[in-house]
């Protein structure tokens, strides 16, 4: 795992979730090989910022704002 | 628009409360629950829901508390086309003022249809009926009189238990505190959903459960005590002097076998080992029988309603654990849960699942918890556990 800033992470997260349709937090991390619970934070924060939003399709995901 | 509508009408008759009448009283004000009296209708008509849930429907940096809920007959009933549903988390013990439920009910008096439910199965204020547009407004002002939204989708639902303290004198710990610091340390985890499903931690404050926790939360905190239940001699004599059959309703109804009830003096006694605070001899001789002193709870985990298995009661993982201030011990054990639960956890399957499909000896491990006779299923009639 790398040794990144809060926002560099985030950003990682937003040039990801480019590359997807929708994702789980699980997944993201594991794409990144980043550690969960920074990307759960992060996640939040993308989340208040409104970059990103929740989907609920039977079950939860993230997917970057339209 | 909503027209005839005999089959709701039907639900109307009878001595019980009828959602038909609320649903009837709310068209008389709001566009969209006139429209719903002719979706409902027409479903019970038709046999088949109407509605579809899901999507992308919230307020900002919230992925719980809103579900989408859309009609798919927006031609014949377009006030009714979106008519999502928000959650409201409620206070610990469900105790308002009237000024906090008038709040409640104004604010979606303005924002949405004006329907209620007091209270969903999880325990939250249910909101039913607005659109879109509608939501953030509606929580922005719920927000600004103290309220916030509950869980829903895969995360942390909000916590719920029982009145405790406040009105039961056989709490055996504080249930309204506990569930008031685990709504507040655990918001991250109730608005952002990161799990493989939902997840539902209920607090019963004594093995009475009145919450129903053992069958309804993943985490379930029942509260019992380590010492022996007290009796107090004198008492039990004014029960058998009313003409209460101790031998016959007390003592052969328990099921350890821990009582013994000397009729030549009136003595009720307890093998406290034998005890398994089922509280009936509590419940029935309130007066004479207390709970023990050394209190704390019981966990237990697993409970679950049928969705890709059958439904589960809780099952033991801590024997006993004391539930005070700050709750360290308990939220750590939560974190382990959910870090586990998180790994191996398949979409949409409740952590009960995910262990009866690794495996309990692997789940403990992850947990890092020692196998204890007490985690057998009747580990009383068992011959192979002794304890």
């Amino acid at each position: 795992m790398s040794d990144i800033t809060s926002d560099e992470l985030k950003q990682k997260i937003l040039d990801h979730l480019k590359t997807v349709d929708k994702t789980k937090n699980r997944d993201v991390a594991k794409a990144l090989d980043e550690e969960k619970r920074m990307v759960d934070k992060a996640i939040g924060e993308l989340a208040t910022e409104g970059k990103i939003e929740y989907l609920y399709l039977n079950g939860s995901y993230i997917t970057l704002k339209k | 628009m909503a027209g005839d509508t005999p089959m709701l009408d039907d639900l109307e008759k009878g001595p019980w409360p009828s959602f038909v009448k609320e649903m009837k009283r709310a068209a008389k004000k709001n566009k969209a629950a006139e429209d719903l009296v002719g979706v409902v209708e027409l479903s019970y008509k038709d046999k088949i829901t109407h509605w579809k849930h899901g999507g992308i429907v919230g307020v900002t940096g919230y992925g719980g508390g809103v579900i989408g809920r859309y009609s798919d007959v927006p031609e014949q009933f377009p006030n009714a086309e979106q008519f999502h549903t928000m959650r409201i988390n409620h206070p610990s013990g469900w105790f308002y003022n009237t000024k906090s439920l008038r709040t409640v009910c104004d604010i979606w008096e303005k924002h949405g249809s004006g329907l209620t439910n007091f209270h969903g199965s999880t325990g939250d204020i249910i909101l039913l009926g607005t659109k879109t547009e509608n939501l953030q407004p509606a929580f922005d002002e719920y927000i600004e009189h103290g309220f916030d939204l509950g869980g829903s989708g895969s995360v942390l639902r909000s916590p719920s238990g029982c009145v405790g303290p406040a009105r039961c004198e056989w709490a055996c710990f504080d249930s309204l505190d506990l569930i008031y610091d685990l709504t507040q340390s655990f918001q991250d985890e109730l608005h952002r959903p990161r799990w493989p499903y939902k997840f539902k931690i209920k607090a019963s404050a004594c093995p009475n459960d009145c919450v129903a926790a053992i069958a309804r939360a993943d985490f379930t905190i029942i509260g019992t005590w380590r010492d022996s239940l007290s009796i107090n001699q004198e008492e039990v004599k004014v029960y058998a002097e009313k003409g209460m059959n101790i031998q016959k309703d007390i003592v052969a109804n328990c099921p350890g076998s821990a009582l013994t009830y000397d009729e030549s003096n009136g003595e009720l006694h307890v093998q406290p080992e034998d005890c398994v605070r089922c509280m009936h001899c509590i419940n029935k001789m309130s007066k004479a029988i207390k709970i023990g002193k050394d209190r704390g709870a019981t966990i237990l985990v697993g409970g679950k309603a049928p969705i890709l298995k059958g439904a589960f009661l809780s099952f033991v993982l801590v024997p006993f654990m004391k539930i005070e201030p700050p709750y360290t011990e308990i939220k750590d054990l939560l974190f382990k849960i959910w870090d586990w639960w998180d790994e191996h956890g398949r979409n949409r399957e409740r952590v009960a699942e995910t262990i009866g499909r690794r495996g309990f000896k692997e789940f403990l491990k992850g947990v890092d918890l020692k196998p204890v006779p007490q985690m057998v299923k009747h580990p009383r009639t068992n011959p192979f556990v002794f304890f």
